[in-house]
């Protein structure tokens, strides 16, 4: 061993070292923690979060046109799509659409196989529920997001 | 009312003075300062592990986290009370009894001043090492009383690396008594050293007369004789910190090894006798370590005094004295100030508004201390507690810095550090201090 | 039943011999149970003792079995994508990778050069965050808490980019069969330019931090060595192999996905010991950092995926393709019947056979060794269960 390994042993450099490094860290600016309810994390743009069937904002139609791609593509097929053929513009419409939140991966599929604009995959993460019922999202809830219960105190 | 203040201006422990009801009050005051010590204790380590961390540690239970350890303390108290079903009944509840009374009873010798220790046996230090022995069997009985082989081979391997340690911790701290022995000298190394040869007085075991010793060679002993104060004071922080069980030396209550340790089957209060104890242990080492080694109440630098400056009816004496006098004050207001830097970044939410009072009292509260301890009886009488706390809180915080930093020892190779390293080095900077103390 | 589980399961054995003086038995079965703060998962190990000597061991898996490969086979080829993320669930976007380059190369496509370019930034960057977890486990077990905080503060960075680059930051499902779904995002290239300044001197720090400690150097030197000859029979491969003086990296001996437009290096060791994977995996996180600087200069512009048909229905026939996983070589073995459903997936993961060496390693060790060499064996339990 070298002159200077064995002061660097005999006076514990290393230790030293370690003991130098988490001292520096203790500086207030390090601190990586994000106080939850305070400082909600900010999500990207592309985050695959609660779904949401949009609509259109001038006449509040929804964009979906019942073309059933979305189920189609799904892997654990928990979307259903119903829909009716309207007599008239013999063009199908959505009656009803069943989104089962607690079997969804948050894959994406659905998002990227629906050719209009309206099934998307929002930034909302907070989806806690009471009751299994509750995951189970209508056309309703997937147009208006949910509404989860604002506490006061 | 008269003999109180005719007491305060007495200048021997109430042990010499033989004077039992000073001595309960020393007591029940000691009492009340290590189990206050322990809980902030136990704050600081979350918080300042916390900040090692990148993270922040507790901040919801009071503001910034200050009432956690209360909160703890009542979860524990209000837990279940689990005894495994082939447990010796008597033994399981023994042993966190033996060793909160091991922790505990040291203290009526630790020396917070020339008379602030409830009395002052003169083999106090002796007193001291074996009564924190005790501990030992404490683990012991805890291990084999759980009926369960994960706490029995965590107990066995706590108490040999606790056993294996005390020896180095002896070596080191009869060289640190030899050195009480040697005060003046002429020889060679005397020349040097300024100091050795043997002291008319004699050596002594007493722990407020090795500080005494201290003081009257104005020198502390980490440095006399320098490197072999300094060595034996490594080996003694090293073997403290291996006698109570904490990292790098942890493995014995290690969460991620096999054997969870001998507290495994303990729950609610008793678990939590078993943590006062072993924080109790670590204050006491701590004391040791700073009264053979680190001048226990002295000052730094404290037989600089400076000249001699009078001011009004505060204060007659050396300056360096009278700057050294204001540190304690000083402390209070600057932890005060760091009080109302934390009330300043509270959130403005009105969800905080509570804490952000709490704090605010706080900060005032120490404050109010800080200027408490400007006045003159208080100050005087102070100064050598607060002293030696704060060199035990330096202590204290080396050791959540050693927990923050170095990984553990596995076992074999702590036991072989304890055997092969620490118990010969002590005993060459023993025998080195003998050496250079006649020669000198 | 209960016959074949106590004569196969050492526990119930030992206990049915009912031995009241186990102190003085000469061997004791101790069973480190699925729960256990430093198995990394669901693992069950008995370890079979002599006091403190590991006399050896024997592995129980399967807690986390969920029967992936199964489910393949009910799925469609792009249905299935989602599901390989969530095997080695630590490092996902490499899963991804394998998946998606086995069924390209059974369909004959190649992924074009800008969607390969991408692709290696990201499994770069997935495989820095997999190293990461690594080291803050390993430390965290061998008893030095803080590296654990400050690698998942690095890892944090690493799954931003990745939230920001397809919306997920564990499972990701970034890649698809033929190509990438996503364009890269405005300011991915500054993004990860950020994170390489970022990331190089924090390797810096915790080489300070563990490298030269004695403690640290005296836990993992000598534990677990594993000779080269050895990992070969074993099947060993990733860091394990290549800490064991074996230079094989499938990045350079079968490149895939644009690695040979990439100069860079391949760490080794020589002993085999814990402590020399520690280092193979540090020197391996500032190569991966080469190779993404590199990558992040140079990306190409173009398509972002290739011409496939909506409906994937390839030939007939198998593959087995192989990439460098984190951990190690992560094959994947298709077999295609014609329809738009594979018949068979058959997914090798590096753990499940980088754990067979446990018991090697392991013997004539102590026990708080055992735990030193099932981190430095880098096993997710997902991929070893599937």
């Amino acid at each position: 061993m070298t002159a200077s390994q064995v002061l660097r042993k005999i006076f514990l450099v290393d230790l030293l070292k370690g003991l130098a490094l988490t001292f520096r860290y203790q500086h207030p600016k390090e601190i990586y923690t994000e106080q939850y309810p305070l400082q909600r994390p900010q999500v990207a743009e592309r985050y695959r979060g609660a779904p949401r069937l949009n609509v259109n904002p001038e006449t509040n139609e929804t964009l979906c046109i019942a073309c059933d791609l979305c189920a189609l593509a799904c892997p654990e097929h928990l979307i259903v799509v119903s829909s009716e053929r309207n007599p008239n513009t013999r063009r199908k419409e959505l009656t009803n659409f069943t989104y089962d939140l607690s079997r969804c991966m948050f894959c994406g599929l659905c998002e990227d196989a629906c050719p209009t604009d309206a099934l998307e995959l929002t930034q909302d993460f907070e989806l806690a529920s009471y009751t299994r019922d509750g995951l189970i999202w209508d056309r309703k809830t997937l147009e208006e997001g949910p509404e989860p219960t604002v506490y006061k105190k | 009312m008269q003999s109180f203040l005719e007491y305060l201006k007495s200048n021997v422990t109430p042990g010499q003075a033989g004077d039992p009801l000073w001595a309960l009050i020393y007591i029940l005051i000691i009492f009340g300062g290590v189990s206050l010590v322990v809980m902030s204790m136990n704050w600081l380590e979350r918080k300042a592990l916390a900040h090692m961390q990148v993270r922040l540690g507790p901040m919801r239970v009071g503001p910034h986290g200050l009432l956690q350890p209360i909160a703890d303390a009542i979860k524990l108290f209000i837990k279940e009370d689990i005894i495994p079903e082939g447990a010796d009944k008597l033994v399981f509840w023994l042993a966190p009894v033996v060793i909160v009374i091991a922790a505990f009873t040291v203290y009526i010798v630790v020396p917070f001043g020339p008379t602030h220790a409830v009395t002052d046996m003169n083999i106090g230090l002796l007193f001291m090492l074996g009564v924190a022995s005790l501990a030992t069997l404490g683990v012991i009985m805890a291990g084999w009383a759980s009926n369960s082989h994960y706490p029995l081979l965590g107990s066995l391997r706590s108490s040999a690396q606790m056993v294996s340690y005390e020896i180095a911790m002896g070596m080191a701290v009869v060289s640190a008594v030899l050195m009480t022995s040697f005060a003046g000298g002429s020889g060679f190394l005397g020349e040097i050293y300024g100091t050795g040869g043997a002291n008319p007085a004699g050596g002594t075991l007493s722990m407020i007369g090795i500080v005494r010793a201290q003081e009257a060679q104005h020198i502390w002993f980490v440095f006399k004789f320098f490197p072999l104060g300094l060595i034996a004071f490594f080996v003694f922080a090293v073997a403290m910190v291996a006698e109570t069980n904490r990292t790098p030396f942890d493995l014995p209550e290690a969460e991620s090894e096999l054997t969870a340790g001998f507290h495994t089957e303990y729950s609610g209060l008793r678990w939590s006798l078993f943590m006062l104890g072993e924080y109790a242990a670590m204050v006491a080492v701590s004391s040791i370590a700073v009264t053979l080694w680190l001048g226990g109440w002295l000052r730094p630098f404290s037989s600089w005094h400076g000249p001699v400056i009078t001011l009004d009816s505060y204060w007659q004496g050396g300056a360096v004295d009278f700057v050294f006098s204001l540190f304690p004050a000083l402390l209070f207001f600057f932890l005060a100030l760091v009080g109302f830097l934390g009330v300043v970044r509270m959130p403005k939410h009105p969800l905080f508004r509570v804490q952000t009072w709490g704090l605010a009292a706080f900060a005032l509260v120490l404050g109010g201390i800080g200027v408490v301890l400007l006045a003159p009886p208080v100050r005087d009488r102070v100064q050598d507690i607060f002293w030696f706390t704060a060199k035990v809180a330096v202590f204290m915080y080396l050791y959540i810095w050693y927990r923050g930093t170095f990984p553990r020892y596995r076992f074999d190779q702590l036991m072989r550090l304890g055997w092969k390293f620490m118990i010969p080095t002590g005993i060459a900077v023993l025998i080195a201090t003998a050496l250079v103390g006649v020669l000198a | 039943m209960s016959e074949s589980t106590t004569r196969t399961d050492p526990i119930l054995a030992f206990e049915e011999k009912k031995d009241p003086t186990f102190l003085d038995a000469t061997e004791l079965v101790l069973n480190m149970g699925p729960q256990h703060p430093s198995t990394h998962g669901v693992l069950r190990v008995i370890l079979k003792l002599d006091g403190e000597k590991v006399l050896g061991t024997e592995c129980v898996i399967g807690y986390l079995h969920r029967g992936v490969e199964k489910i393949a086979e009910h799925r469609t080829y792009a249905m299935f994508n989602p599901y390989v993320d969530r095997m080695d669930y630590v490092a996902a976007v490499s899963n991804g990778l394998g998946y998606c380059e086995a069924v390209e190369k059974l369909l004959n496509v190649e992924a074009p050069p800008r969607a390969q370019y991408i692709r290696v930034i990201l499994t770069e960057l997935n495989r820095i965050a997999s190293h990461q977890l690594w080291l803050g486990t390993h430390a965290l077990d061998i008893g030095a808490m803080t590296p654990l905080f400050y690698t998942f503060r690095d890892r944090e960075e690493v799954l931003k980019i990745f939230e920001r680059y397809c919306g997920a930051r564990l499972t990701t499902h970034s890649f698809r069969i033929g190509g990438c779904q996503y364009e890269t995002y405005e300011g991915f290239e500054q993004d990860v330019k950020k994170f390489c300044d970022f990331f190089e001197p924090k390797i810096d720090e915790y080489e300070q931090l563990l490298t030269t400690n004695r403690i640290w150097v005296q836990r993992t030197k000598g534990v677990g060595i594993l000779s080269g000859p050895d990992c070969k029979a074993l099947g060993v491969t990733g860091p394990v192999l290549r800490a064991s003086g074996v230079k094989w990296d499938l990045r350079k001996a079968q490149p895939y996905a644009a690695y040979k437009d990439f100069e860079f290096e391949i760490p080794t060791g020589q002993n085999g010991d814990t402590y020399d994977r520690y280092l193979v995996r540090v020197a391996e996180m500032r190569q991966s950092l080469r190779i993404i600087r590199q990558a992040v200069e140079g990306i190409p512009e173009g398509a972002i995926m290739a011409k496939i048909p909506k409906v994937l229905k390839p030939p007939v026939g198998e593959i087995y393709h192989s990439i460098e996983a984190p951990k190690g070589e992560l094959g994947y073995f298709v077999v295609s019947d014609g329809s738009t459903q594979p018949y068979r997936v058959r997914v090798r993961p590096p753990s499940f056979v980088n754990l067979q060496a446990l018991n090697k390693m392991v013997i004539g060790g102590l026990v708080a060794d055992v735990v030193a060499v099932i981190g430095t064996l880098d096993i997710v339990l997902g991929e070893v269960d599937r």
